[in-house]
């Protein structure tokens, strides 16, 4: 009896300090004279409330009402997965359909059980951003279940291969042409590169040194973007009679800089920028170019290190900088010319093409109805958000 | 030659030089490693190498610093890497720069900077205390406690990450006098040429933060009852160690440690997600058992920590200069860390 209710007791001081730790944005709280940061501070507090499905709020449409959305995010720690997070929470909000979040958090085994627990709860739609994106297993095990209990599923983000989509007529891919975004990048880089060349090629021994940072090894999205930025601009440059890029350092054993976490970390962009900045200076003639990150935040690590070390601020050189994503952050560099470019992966058409689909699973139609205006595969059901190049002006 | 010559004029000097050897084995690894990168990448030694790997080491070690108190104490911190995410994410979100796009709370003015680094030290203690408490209380294995912490502090993370304005958005454009006072250069090391090559400040902070701690473990009755708590806790009960206060002390003097980490990191990236952090306790811990703390408890020395965090840093800095394989990175220092504590626990065996 004791031991309990010191156990309670416990549990009660522990719940005392969390709320003390959870009490870390107060100061923001208090030191904002301004009203803002009221509101704002109440929807961290609810914010729990939204992972809960939300039973409580009758469907304002009503025929949606019976519609039980399970959302399953490969990671809640990923920026970009975090802006198409925000956009379709509050699309579901405003159509008024029941929906629960999920957080693999980088694990397949995690997000297969929070499937399978799902679908004995009572879901009847699954929205899934899969975890494991090298084997066809985890995806088609994600069907299966589907299948069995028959409920839709919509596979989202990260790639599903086709024949995992062709083996269930309920099951439908929505993402981008990975591969695009390297073309894109890589299109971006030469077509900087051809106007500004001689400001760039700032030793002038007419070729453009380059640093890759790549974010994760065995990724494909990553090996496309690592691959086809530099081949692509290598085209466009070769085109107009330009030397192809050279890597910055020609001894190394790969022609990029891994984060050794697979994390596609500013920080790690931070630190092999700096160290690369250590030994390759404008001084002894050997400075890096140009950065082309994977990511922007990557990209932003290395801008960081830049200009820690003078570049990229008023009065320093101007060491071009492009990214992929462009996250609001990225975009407000590029704006302040502090960054070159990044590329647009959209957020919110990645939302409202979901939408479109869980509207069609609530109102009885086809699940590919209504997508003449997007841009859909020809031989399987998966639907292309494009990307789009973002520089300054 | 020598040697050969030691070895025929005494007997004991030859199994002195082998001590040697074994003693200093890491060190002497080092030195091998630099003077071969040295060989091969002369540029190596230019004092902007040599201040990057100096930043880079001081950027890691106070997270070493904190944990390494866990381990004298035979325990150690799974929550380091977590308590630095939030801490990094809560500074920068206080000092985002008023007009920075996506600001999460807009139209906050960004408070007085040593407020923050104060707000930021805090909360980390406090989630140290928290782990202390739990593992003074109810004499819990530290791995388990912290293993708990650092996912309840990653829940405050993912939760803050999405409050305010932000979309879960990396936090960043921060205030240009921020990032003046971490990044910035109060002393450069002049390189020719009337330029001169800038040591961050972080690296003098980190020095700063290195002696206060030798102070604290060397010269304080709290940091000699760590070490006896650590040697033997009953010996240290029965001479009049407080165990409770003494394991909470230092579990939130690790914590203020990353919290102080995360006031620096914040700055340094400038970009901070949820996944800020993550990891850094391995880093941190391997260090700490590469330069000579003990799991074994009771045993280990500031310049040991140093000296483990600048190893870790020399691998990262000089294996991608000599060209090796990036996959190789990891075999080496596992490989490292095998070594170091096998040495380690071999003086523990002799002198026991």
């Amino acid at each position: 009896m004791k031991r309990i209710l010191a156990l309670l007791l416990t549990l009660v001081m522990m719940v005392g300090l969390v709320a003390a730790c959870g009490g870390s944005d107060e100061p923001a709280e208090t030191d904002a004279p301004e009203e803002a940061a009221e509101p704002a501070d109440d929807s961290a507090e609810e914010e729990p409330a939204d992972e809960e499905p939300a039973d409580e709020e009758p469907a304002a449409g009503g025929e949606a009402s019976d519609l039980n959305v399970g959302v399953f995010y490969y990671d809640f720690a990923d920026s970009y997965i975090s802006t198409v997070r925000s956009e379709l929470d509050k699309m579901l909000e405003e159509a008024g359909i029941t929906y629960t979040n999920y957080d693999a958090a980088g694990s397949q085994p995690t997000q297969t059980e929070a499937v399978n627990s799902a679908i004995t709860g009572g879901t009847n739609l699954l929205v899934v951003n899969i975890v494991e994106t090298a084997a066809i297993d985890a995806a088609q095990g994600i069907v299966d279940s589907a299948k069995e209990a028959g409920i839709p599923v919509i596979f989202f983000n990260r790639e599903i291969d086709n024949s995992v989509i062709d083996s269930y007529e309920l099951a439908a891919f929505v993402g981008t042409d990975a591969p695009e975004a390297g073309h894109m990048q890589g299109q971006m880089i030469g077509e900087f590169l051809l106007e500004n060349y001689d400001d760039v090629d700032l030793n002038g021994d007419g070729k453009i040194s380059y640093i890759m940072l790549k974010g994760q090894e065995g990724n494909p999205e990553a090996e496309a973007r690592t691959q086809y930025s530099v081949e692509d601009a290598n085209a466009i440059l070769t085109d107009a009679g330009k030397e192809e890029l050279v890597y910055y350092d020609e001894n190394a054993a790969s022609k990029f800089l891994v984060d050794p976490d697979g994390a596609w970390s500013s920080a790690a962009g931070q630190e092999y920028m700096q160290t690369a900045l250590a030994t390759y200076t404008e001084d002894s003639n050997n400075m890096i170019e140009i950065v082309i990150g994977n990511n922007d935040d990557m990209a932003l690590g290395a801008l960081s290190a830049l200009q820690a070390a003078g570049y990229n601020k008023e009065g320093g050189t101007y060491i071009p900088v492009f990214g992929v994503d462009a996250t609001e952050t990225a975009v407000g560099k590029i704006d302040s010319g502090e960054m070159t470019g990044s590329i647009k992966q959209d957020n919110v058409g990645m939302a409202s093409t979901l939408m479109t689909l869980i509207n069609n699973v609530a109102n009885g139609d086809e699940i590919m109805a209504n997508t003449d205006d997007y841009n859909v595969d020809a031989d399987v059901d998966k639907i292309r958000v494009p990307y789009s190049i973002v520089t300054g002006q | 030659m020598s040697t050969e010559k030691v070895k025929k004029n005494s007997k004991w000097s030859s199994e002195q030089i082998k001590d040697f050897l074994i003693n200093n084995a890491l060190i002497l690894i080092m030195l091998v490693l630099v003077i071969y990168v040295t060989a091969t990448r002369p540029e190596f030694l230019k004092p902007t190498s040599l201040i990057n790997l100096l930043s880079l080491t001081a950027a890691y070690l106070p997270v070493a610093l904190g944990i390494a108190g866990c381990i004298v104490l035979t325990g150690t911190d799974l929550s380091a890497g977590r308590v630095v995410g939030i801490t990094a994410v809560i500074s920068a979100s206080l000092l985002q720069d008023i007009t920075a796009p996506g600001k999460m709370w807009p139209n906050l003015e960004p408070p007085p900077i040593a407020l923050v680094l104060l707000i930021s030290v805090l909360i980390g203690a406090l989630i140290g205390a928290f782990n202390g408490f739990w593992v003074a209380k109810f004499k819990l294995h530290p791995f388990i406690v912290t293993l708990a912490t650092q996912l309840i502090v990653y829940t405050f993370i993912l939760l803050y990450m999405q409050a305010g304005e932000s979309t879960g958005q990396a936090i960043s454009s921060l205030t240009e006098d921020y990032r003046e006072f971490v990044t910035g250069s109060v002393v450069g090391v002049p390189i020719g040429g009337g330029k001169t090559a800038p040591i961050p400040n972080y690296v003098w902070l980190a020095l700063l933060l290195a002696g206060l701690m030798w102070l604290i473990w060397n010269k304080t009755t709290f940091g000699k009852n760590m070490f006896a708590l650590g040697a033997n806790e009953e010996a240290a009960r029965v001479s009049g160690v407080n165990v409770f206060a003494t394991t909470i002390i230092v579990f939130a003097l690790a914590g203020a440690m990353y919290g102080y980490a995360g006031f620096i990191e914040s700055a340094r990236i400038a970009s901070n997600t949820a996944n800020t952090g993550a990891n850094y306790e391995l880093d941190a811990i391997a260090a700490c058992v590469i330069g000579g703390v003990s799991f074994v408890g009771g045993i280990g020395s500031i310049s040991g920590i140093v000296i483990g965090v600048l190893l870790l840093r020399l691998i990262f800095v000089a294996l991608p200069m000599i060209g090796m394989d990036q996959n190789l990175q990891f075999a080496i220092k596992g490989g490292i860390i095998l070594l170091a504590c096998a040495l380690d626990m071999r003086k523990y065996l002799e002198k026991k």
